[in-house]
């Protein structure tokens, strides 16, 4: 199952926003993925496919050198700009 | 009869049980699979568990500050943590079940107030609900209430101000995101109101922060632990030199005791970290199953969510609110000895959101130099407020330590000074 990462400052408010945001995304395409929602200095050990963060986190989302995919959003619920940034990365590798 | 007492006095007694069967029932009332209720109900249980060993590693550096503090400085240093007042309160005072009830009182109250009024708000920020649960039911506590009253009045104050805050932070939030969609969340708005106010009069809207280029080596600011380290560890080591090997040597033993207060210092920023991690697992699965509900009960609700979600919006103005509101909480503390109130220390979690989040507001009516000066006079504000909290802090014996988060110290202002007297003139 793929696995996609919310990420924030805390890790509590927004990227759980973020994270409620995605989920119906998500099941609106019918894709099969775990969600979790977490802090940046937590998420450099944490193993996911897609990593998902508001755009002012950019550069120390990039500096950890994740793994993932990373996708960065202006209006962290807003599920067109989810879709329209989430679908093209999940298309790209064959995760539907 | 022996099992009921039994229940009563061993299982119900202990928040953590009490709270996971609250998670337990709701995710039976959901109709979930057996397998995700019990994962859910054990996370919820762990949540809180991990949360009172947090409080205990932030309570041992606390306690260990305070007295190099007072022994360095000769007066009282308070470190300002909304965290480790709510961990004191659920484990050493024994509130848990308390709050956690207030907790979905609160959750309960907005839900009618966003029903039946015109403030169509859901507050979805889980952790400000917690500390304005954890601020009502000390505060309502020390009035001398007990049982269902504390926690309905809690709901009640805590309910109306889940609606009140997103209200009068939405003009500006309009503002900001040129649209309707997303509302604001987050206990510190009289700050963000109070920012704004100030700003609009020493400000100049045209020349907005996001004009400004920042130096790039101060991204790690946004690194929330770092940033509350790079403080804190600083200030443990300065302290740990005013108070001299001697004094210290009692708690270092062989280590050296600057090294000894260097690690003191980032077991704090451990104790934080430990903390939130457990109000993360805590808050999964009540947060949704409150949306859920929410939504279905007020179709037109508008989300009300934490501060970051404004950041996008004007990440420069962030960081220079955060280092504004920094500055001030500085100068608040070498002034308010002046004034007869104890020593605070800049609370640096608080000062990166709720200072980031002023920053953002302060741009919106008054550019870089009402940001500025707002953001430092923010800093003064966000100071001053919770140190009027302090004598009764200590008279709980809380240790070293006050409330952030504006909006519940004015909950609890409104009980010292308004509920409670009323309170006592009844009783």
């Amino acid at each position: 199952m793929i696995k996609i990462l919310m990420v924030c400052g805390a890790g509590l408010g927004s990227s759980f926003a973020m994270e409620m945001a995605v989920e119906s995304v998500v099941k609106e395409i019918g894709l099969d993925a775990s969600l979790d929602h977490t802090d940046i200095s937590s998420a450099s050990g944490v193993q996911a496919d897609i990593v998902i963060a508001a755009n002012n986190f950019e550069d120390q989302v990039k500096r950890y050198g994740m793994n993932s995919h990373l996708i960065f959003l202006n209006n962290l619920i807003d599920k067109k700009e989810i879709k329209e940034k989430l679908v093209p990365v999940l298309e790209e590798n064959n995760y539907i | 009869m022996a099992v009921v007492d039994f229940i009563v006095n061993n299982i119900l007694t202990q928040a953590s049980i009490t709270i996971a069967l609250v998670a337990m029932v709701g995710l039976l009332l959901q109709k979930k699979p057996g397998g995700e209720v019990a994962s859910g109900t054990f996370k919820t249980m762990l949540g809180f568990l991990v949360l009172a060993a947090g409080s205990s590693i932030i309570v041992s550096t606390l306690s260990y500050f305070g007295e190099i503090f007072s022994e360095g400085f000769g007066t009282q240093g308070i470190v300002p943590s909304i965290e480790a007042i709510n961990g004191q309160a659920m484990n050493d005072l024994g509130l848990g079940n308390e709050i956690a009830l207030t907790f979905l009182a609160i959750f309960l109250v907005n839900i009618i107030l966003a029903r039946f009024t015109r403030w169509k708000y859901i507050f979805l920020t889980g952790q400000a609900l917690l500390w304005m649960a954890t601020m009502t039911t000390i505060f309502g506590f020390y009035g001398g209430l007990r049982g269902f009253p504390l926690i309905l009045l809690g709901g009640i104050i805590g309910g109306v101000f889940a609606v009140a805050m997103p209200a009068i932070a939405q003009p500006f939030v309009r503002k900001i995101t040129g649209s309707d969609d997303i509302a604001l969340g987050h206990f510190c708005t009289i700050g963000y109101v109070f920012t704004a106010g100030v700003s609009k009069l020493v400000g100049n809207k045209s020349q907005s922060t996001e004009d400004i280029k920042f130096p790039k080596g101060l991204a790690f600011l946004q690194d929330t632990y770092l940033a509350v380290g790079a403080i804190m560890i600083p200030l443990f080591m300065v302290t740990a030199a005013f108070a001299g090997p001697e004094f210290t040597s009692q708690y270092s033993d062989d280590l050296n005791y600057i090294v000894h207060a260097f690690l003191q210092g980032v077991q704090f920023v451990v104790g934080v970290y430990v903390l939130l991690s457990g109000v993360r697992l805590l808050l999964a699965e009540i947060v949704p199953a409150f949306r859920g509900i929410a939504l279905k009960l007020v179709p037109d609700a508008k989300p009300a969510l934490d501060a970051p979600v404004l950041f996008p919006y004007a990440p420069t103005a962030v960081t220079l609110g955060f280092i504004s509101t920094t500055v001030g909480t500085v100068i608040a503390m070498i002034l308010l000895p002046f004034v007869g109130l104890p020593v605070l220390l800049p609370g640096m979690l608080t000062n990166f959101f709720a200072g980031g989040t002023a920053g953002i507001f302060g741009n919106a009516v008054g550019g870089i130099r009402g940001t500025i000066i707002s953001g430092i006079a923010h800093g003064i504000f966000i100071t001053v407020l919770p140190a009027l909290l302090v004598p009764i802090f200590n008279d709980m014996e809380f240790i070293n330590t006050t409330a952030t988060d504006v909006d519940t110290v004015t909950a609890a202002l409104l009980y010292e000074w308004i509920i409670n007297p009323l309170i006592s003139l009844f009783n």
